[in-house]
């Protein structure tokens, strides 16, 4: 459980609001290298799930362990090896897009040469170039999300959480951040998605934690991963591009 | 295509993870990312002035920035205290970096109003700092604003998940949330002088008393705060006080029944402390001495609490504004009643979801708002000769109306981008949505505004009654047009 080498590691988590239990012991690892998927439909969990991963969300029980260390206890540790793009990113409006990745360099403690690189290789490939003086308020909502991806990856987390990160991408930079992403699980990073493009999923992640409804789930692998991958589907849910 | 196949990858190598059949494979995609290296140089304004330290040093500490070395590097971190100053610096210098007309007016609007209605009518709201209870009653002026706006000030500003991911320390959560709870004690002390000031009188023994009424709820609240947070996430059972706030059913009150409670105290002790420095014993630097000292001993109880409260309780904060499911019949928003009615259709429209809205959103304030207009009334007729009860009545209920007018305010402030894009979408236009807001914020002042002209009138005051009606008015005006210019384009 507290193997600092798993990126991730949820035990028994459980999460209920007013409403009902939305996580009902949900346990699962996620390992270097791996990209695992979240599907599921909406008001299903996924981002309570990710939320309480994150430390966004207080799980009423259960662990959580991010490269060994508690969210809740060890933020610091946790944060160093974490990096992540929440569906609805938070951008300083006052800041440039250039102040707020130095910021965000800055209080990471990452060196300014090596950070500054990374920051300008990162806005390259998602196709910031050139909006590095634009204030956060006035970026849309694309380029939003991608000052945020870059912000989340600055730092070379171990263990990068995308909650529908890829919204709003223009393809040539979705394909661009898949490709960065696979290039970061070559090195041992590892990825936990939550999307609606099954397709996509199904296509490039290398597993999937499927929660079909509120307080149920169930972890997809091996033969059943396979299976759901030859037609990924909601269950429960039509997919109108398969009718 | 023979490149390696990465380990990684999951991909049928026939297509991208976009599902074209592209030479886009797994193994090629890497020269398809952007370059390794920056082809570009980035607009030296972006960089000339580096905020957060410069590419190779960190100036503000005259060491430079180490990198993570490890993925789960525990190592300390470099003073983000000062980095998360030079951030609020930065984020207060934006109105002057990038002046804009609303924002300018939505701050200085309210500011403006509410320096002026403290001037205008100085002699009444002014106490009388030379007897015990003008001195008791300066300081609660102090202390419940304090005491009431810690707890947004300490744990919920709006990049507090932000900053946590970022790995930042508590300790430096606390240190800069502090210093804005401060900030905000001063200012209130020192605006709470313009009476003085306007009137002529010495604003010296006025603002010793503020000000220690100020840092000493200051100091309390960091530490009462501090163990409601932690309290509210201990698992222990709630005390008898908060099971009787949520009267043994409401659960989720009764949990955050230390929150509700924590603002006493320190409001209790600001009031005490202006006592104190109001008072003839000692000398007042001596007062003032002690009342500092025992202030700041406070202080790193505050920081240890907030260190054992945050990293639970934040995430938790969130779900404390959770709200049952309005009736899904939508009964709640009702078309052209009262005085909505003469209005155009789509100005009731706006109304009624303005109204329903704050309603909901902030439901303080109108719940706030009756017992203080029937209080007010109630003395007016009792009392309503005496100069110190209208006084006292008029500063209440002014204070009320410029709390809902901040919640006007703060409904604008919400909508930036959302729900404006929404009312021009159906076709609203400017003036209709302003009259829509104003017959909102109209609705909402008239809850302190009738029972206090009612009560003039019933005196045989029927003037005083009127400039409260017209008060009501003047305030739903000011604060409507402060909203939409704070909801901006």
């Amino acid at each position: 459980m507290t193997d600092p080498a798993l990126p991730l590691a949820v035990r028994g988590l459980r999460k209920k609001y007013r409403r009902g239990v939305v996580l009902s012991d949900v346990s699962f690892d996620v390992h270097p290298g791996e990209a695992v998927a979240l599907v599921g439909p909406n008001g299903a969990g996924k981002s309570t799930l990710i939320g309480c991963v994150t430390a966004d969300r207080l799980p009423d029980r259960g662990e959580v362990r991010i490269c060994g260390a508690d969210p809740f206890r060890e933020m610091a540790a946790a944060a160093a090896c974490l990096g992540y793009v929440p569906e609805q990113p938070f951008l300083y409006p006052e800041l440039s897009v250039a102040e707020l990745l130095r910021f965000v360099a800055a209080a990471r403690g990452l060196d300014g040469a090596e950070s500054s690189a990374e920051t300008a290789r990162l806005l390259a490939l998602l196709g910031l170039a050139g909006a590095e003086g634009t204030l956060c308020r006035e970026l849309s909502q694309g380029m939003g999300r991608k000052t945020a991806i870059a912000a989340a990856l600055l730092h070379q987390p171990r263990m990068i959480v995308l909650d529908e990160a890829l919204n709003g991408l223009d393809r040539t930079s979705a394909e661009r951040l898949v490709a960065e992403l696979d290039a970061r699980r070559a090195r041992g990073a590892a990825v936990l998605i939550s999307s609606h493009d099954l397709d996509f999923l199904a296509r490039w992640c290398t597993r999937a934690l499927h929660l079909p409804a509120p307080g149920s789930w169930r972890a997809l692998e091996g033969g059943a991963w396979e299976a759901w991958r030859r037609a990924p589907t909601l269950v429960g849910v039509s997919d109108p591009r398969k009718s | 295509m023979a490149a390696a196949k990465n380990p990684c990858c999951n991909t049928d190598f026939t297509r991208d993870g976009f599902g074209r059949t592209e030479d886009v494979r797994c193994e090629a995609l890497q020269p398809v990312s952007a370059p390794q290296q920056p082809s570009y140089t980035l607009r030296r304004s972006a960089w000339r002035r580096p905020l957060f330290g410069d590419a190779r040093r960190a100036p503000y500490l005259g060491r430079p920035f180490r990198r993570i070395t490890g993925p789960a590097s525990t190592r300390p971190r470099t003073e983000p205290v000062h980095l998360l100053l030079r951030l609020e610096l930065r984020r207060l210098a934006d109105a002057f970096r990038h002046p804009r007309p609303a924002a300018w007016l939505a701050v200085v609007l309210p500011v403006a109003l509410a320096a002026g209605a403290l001037w205008t009518a100085a002699d009444s709201v002014r106490p009388d700092v030379s007897t015990g209870d003008g001195v008791v009653l300066l300081g609660l002026l102090v202390a419940v604003p304090v005491g009431i706006q810690a707890y947004p000030i300490l744990f919920r500003p709006a990049d507090d998940a932000f900053l946590r991911r970022l790995g930042i320390s508590t300790d430096a959560l606390f240190g800069v949330r502090a210093l804005r709870l401060l900030a905000f004690a001063v200012a209130l002390s020192l605006g709470l002088m313009l009476p003085y000031v306007a009137t002529g009188e010495n604003a010296g023994r006025p603002l010793a008393v503020a000000l220690a009424a100020g840092v000493a709820t200051w100091a309390a609240s960091l530490v009462a705060q501090g163990r409601a947070a932690a309290d509210t996430v201990s698992g222990r059972k709630p005390s008898l006080m908060s099971q009787a706030l949520g009267q043994g059913y409401d659960y989720e009150l009764i949990a955050a029944g230390p929150l509700v409670y924590a603002p006493i105290w320190p409001a209790v002790a600001g009031a005490a402390a202006a006592g104190f420095a109001g008072s003839g014993v000692w000398p007042m630097p001596l007062r003032l001495a002690l009342i500092l000292a025992g202030s700041a001993a406070l202080v790193p109880l505050g920081a240890r609490a907030f260190a054992r409260a945050l990293p639970r309780f934040a995430p938790h904060a969130g779900e404390l504004a959770y709200a049952p499911p309005p009736d899904a019949s939508g009964g709640e928003l009702v078309l052209g009643r009262g005085i909505a009615s003469v209005l155009p259709r789509r100005a009731q429209a706006v109304r009624a979801r303005d109204a329903v809205v704050i309603g909901r959103r902030y439901r303080w304030a109108s719940r706030l708002a009756w017992p203080v207009a029937v209080v007010g009334a109630l003395a007016v007729l009792r009392a309503g000769g005496s100069p110190g009860v209208r006084a006292w009545v008029t500063l209440a209920c002014g204070a009320m109306l410029a709390a809902q007018a901040a919640a006007i305010v703060a409904l604008g402030r919400s909508e930036r981008g959302r729900t404006r894009w929404t009312d021009r979408t159906a076709g609203i236009r400017p003036a209709a949505r302003f009259a829509g807001r104003w017959a909102a914020a109209f609705g909402l002042v008239l809850i302190v505004a009738m029972p206090m002209a009612a009560g003039w009138w019933i005196r045989g005051d029927g003037g005083a009654g009127w400039a409260w009606i017209a008060a009501a008015g003047v305030t739903a005006l000011a604060a409507a047009g402060s909203s939409l210019a704070a909801a901006g384009r």
